[in-house]
């Protein structure tokens, strides 16, 4: 198999109403096995939250990332993701969250930075329009020199890959700190003094609505890469909410690194 | 007993363990780093189970390779910075 361009492919928008957390870990398990069986063409799927939320990622032990007792005084959801990465603290309106379901033929022989950066770049020439100077920090980082704006996780699956991104439109950083358990060892090469300081919101860098931040980024990877609207099909909702209620609501799963 | 390592320009490695008759017990990795296939954490913690809380870094290690599957894809995380994690777990409980 040799590596093929973005615009070999005929990629696919979904931009959709407010889900649910759970929903949400569950649509991005069904996408990607059906983009890897050949089902659905390449997506772009632009994240609307219902609710506020906690997503950790895969490896994360729950107790040592979430205070639970903050989380439910504050009625976040704490849910658990498929990728690898850290934490996120969501709360509607504060974060762009988006997934890209490729073939794994686009990151055909690359390595994970090279396919984080190719993964990366269409939303930083986005941002670029919008007048910040962003950048793709290894390992996992979109970074600005005002400071980190978003994180990006990868997954590669079966014949596909996962490459979702969430970043800081606005932040509550005193109530994220209540509800992460961001410890120092996970900032001693970061050169920052503390955990709200890590991270800078779209929201004061550009001065415009959360809208058309995300307005902006559909029309870049539209022009650079092509660009359908589309809907998710029946189907793929039935499976994404009998994944939702069955896996990612169960304890089994968010507690599977207690 | 709770150990933690950032590998330079790695991800967070946690170490979360128990020691009994000198050998790990209840080993259970965790961190913000990235693994394919997912299963591969299970296959590490097993490889510590059981072992000598005497072992030095090297030997634990080499247990964790020696568990991992040839194909399995690791980002921001070594054997070697699990290695230092359980160490500073082991080192953290006999001071405590």
């Amino acid at each position: 198999m040799s590596r093929s361009a973005w615009s070999e492919h005929d990629w696919q928008l979904i931009h959709d109403g407010p889900q649910p957390p759970a929903l949400h870990m569950a649509l991005d398990q069904v996408l990607t096995d059906e983009v890897a069986a050949g089902r659905r063409q390449p997506t772009l799927r632009i994240w609307e939250w219902a609710s506020p939320a906690v997503v950790i990622g895969r490896f994360q032990s729950l107790r040592n990332e979430v205070d639970l007792d903050a989380a439910q005084r504050h009625g976040i959801e704490v849910v658990r993701r498929i990728s690898g990465g850290g934490a996120m603290f969501i709360e509607p309106g504060n974060t762009i969250t988006y997934s890209i379901y490729a073939p794994l033929s686009l990151v055909e022989g690359l390595s994970f930075q090279e396919s984080y950066a190719l993964m990366d770049a269409w939303v930083i020439a986005a941002l670029a329009e919008l007048g910040i100077e962003a950048w793709y920090q290894p390992l996992n980082d979109i970074a600005s020199a005002a400071g980190k704006i978003g994180g990006a996780a990868q997954m590669r699956h079966a014949g596909a890959v996962l490459h979702h991104v969430t970043m800081a439109y606005d932040i509550d950083a005193a109530k994220m700190l209540q509800v992460l358990r961001i410890g120092r060892e996970k900032l001693s090469d970061k050169g920052t003094a503390s955990a709200a300081k890590r991270v800078d919101p779209l929201r004061s860098q550009t001065g415009l609505p959360r809208e058309a931040v995300i307005q902006r980024m559909i029309d870049t990877f539209r022009r650079l890469h092509g660009l359908r609207g589309d809907a998710l099909k029946p189907e793929e909702r039935a499976r994404a909410r009998e994944l939702a209620a069955n896996k990612f609501h169960q304890r089994a799963w968010t507690a599977e690194v207690p | 007993m709770h150990g933690e390592y950032k590998m330079p320009g790695g991800k967070l490695v946690v170490a979360d363990l128990d020691v009994h008759a000198g050998k790990l017990r209840h080993v259970q990795i965790s961190g913000d780093f990235f693994l394919e296939p997912d299963r591969a954490l299970r296959d590490i913690d097993a490889a510590l189970e059981g072992l000598d809380a005497s072992s030095d870094e090297a030997a634990l290690a080499f247990a964790i390779q020696s568990a991992l599957a040839a194909d399995v894809l690791k980002y921001g995380i070594s054997p070697e910075a699990i290695a230092v994690a359980v160490r500073r777990a082991l080192h953290e409980g006999t001071q405590a």
